[in-house]
């Protein structure tokens, strides 16, 4: 369906020439030819006029199923969900402001809990399973999670339930309160801008 | 000052029993030990069991149950059933399998890692048992030494509540237990999980000492004396 220049193209169908063309977003190269990686629509972008390589980059975008994909080095919210001896695996629910259409799975590993004295860091008095934390995706880690981390002071945990059942409150970077039964307890906890 | 003691201490309570009324009692800070609950201002018991209160603030409920709840500092005996490259995963009839390091041993490094075949019967310690982690074990005291920790090889293991096992842990000596290691010559080792082990030069003593044990947590101490005796006539 040609509409006004861009048409809806499958994965695995040739977008040009490696030798015409530019393999941008949702694009790949392969033996000198170009090909969608995505389904959505094909677009060609012009060439930056500074750079030596003239050739215009073509783009697979704007298919409405696609949700927003986690990208090493943006921060996102995630759902701790299990909390072991040496890290702890967490849902990824929204990437940036945007929730997240799949399920992305990432995992917090003790040495990028904090940045300070990582060898001594207690998972336990950082994580609990239900916690919400706003962690920074580092890499794109091995095929079953991203890797994640909180080592920053604007990092860690954002909201959490206490063993009363109530939402705690932060009282320190380390610490957090119940409001029902008054008991402190441990968390790696991120420092909100009010 | 000391706290004035609930009426229910040394009785038996239920779950959903309110023991103390905090607001009739002046300031005074209490310590609740396992079982009992601080719900606004009264203590409601959630374990059934016996409430105990040792002067001058402490109450807790004694209960025996088959299940065992793992916990810091305890002694246990774990059965393997599994091994992986970091851990061996260990069964400690707790609600989560258990992880025991490959090097948690006496002079443990890479080389000499023990193999344990699925099975094997271990005394050991709990490191660590968080709610909601597997239970973190060792083969080490405190110190790192191997004190009785280890494989414990042949005999056979029963298993028992964990009210059985806290009273064969327990000084003054079960009175079962001291009367038949008089008479005759055995090895012992208690885990706190409600499990224990018999070893002895017969298989038939081994039988005697554990069949003896376990009937025994149902007799009282009258009763458990008049059937000592008699166990010990029949053998000889």
């Amino acid at each position: 369906m040609k509409d006004a220049g861009e048409e809806t193209v499958t994965p695995g169908q040739v977008l040009g020439k490696g030798s015409e063309v530019k393999a941008g977003r949702g694009a790949y190269l392969s033996c000198d030819t170009v090909y969608a990686s995505l389904t959505g629509c094909r677009s060609l972008l012009p060439p930056s006029p500074q750079s030596p390589d003239q050739r215009p980059t073509v783009e697979v975008i704007g298919h409405k199923a696609h949700g927003p994909v986690p990208e090493p080095g943006c921060v996102v919210i995630a759902r701790v969900t299990k909390v072991m001896a040496r890290m702890a695996s967490a849902d990824i629910m929204c990437v940036g402001s945007k929730s997240v259409r799949e399920k992305f799975s990432g995992i917090i590993r003790q040495q990028d809990v904090r940045a300070t004295e990582i060898d001594k860091v207690d998972m336990h008095s950082s994580f609990r399973p239900g916690d919400i934390v706003k962690a920074s995706v580092i890499s794109l880690g091995d095929a079953r999670a991203y890797y994640l981390s909180t080592a920053q002071n604007e990092l860690g945990v954002v909201s959490a339930e206490s063993m009363a059942g109530g939402t705690m409150v932060p009282i320190s970077w380390t610490e957090m309160q119940c409001p029902l039964t008054g008991q402190i307890e441990q968390r790696k906890v991120a420092k909100v801008r009010a | 000052m000391e706290a004035s003691s609930s009426k229910f201490v040394d009785q038996l309570v239920v779950p959903g029993d309110v023991i103390l009324d905090l607001s009739n009692l002046s300031n005074q800070t209490l310590k609740l030990g396992g079982g009992l609950r601080q719900d606004g201002d009264s203590i409601c018991v959630m374990k059934a069991g016996k409430l105990r209160f040792m002067k001058p603030n402490k109450y807790w409920v004694e209960s025996s149950q088959k299940r065992y709840v793992p916990s810091a500092g305890d002694n246990v005996l774990g059965v393997v059933v599994d091994t992986k490259p970091e851990n061996f995963l260990v069964d400690i009839k707790g609600p989560a399998i258990a992880f025991l390091p490959v090097l948690s041993f006496e002079g443990g490094t890479r080389r000499n890692i023990p193999k344990f075949e699925v099975g094997t019967l271990l005394y050991v310690r709990v490191v660590s048992a968080n709610t909601g982690m597997n239970p973190e074990l060792s083969c080490m005291d405190a110190n790192g030494k191997a004190a009785e920790y280890g494989i414990l090889k042949d005999g056979y293991m029963f298993e028992s509540s964990t009210g059985l096992s806290r009273a064969l842990l327990s000084s003054p000596p079960h009175p079962v237990l001291e009367g038949l290691g008089k008479k005759l010559s055995f090895e012992i080792a208690v885990g706190i999980n409600g499990r224990f082990w018999v070893n002895a030069s017969q298989s038939s003593t081994v039988i005697l000492v554990g069949n003896a044990i376990q009937k025994s947590e149902s007799l009282s101490m009258v009763q458990q004396k008049i059937y000592l005796e008699k166990l010990l006539k029949s053998i000889q």
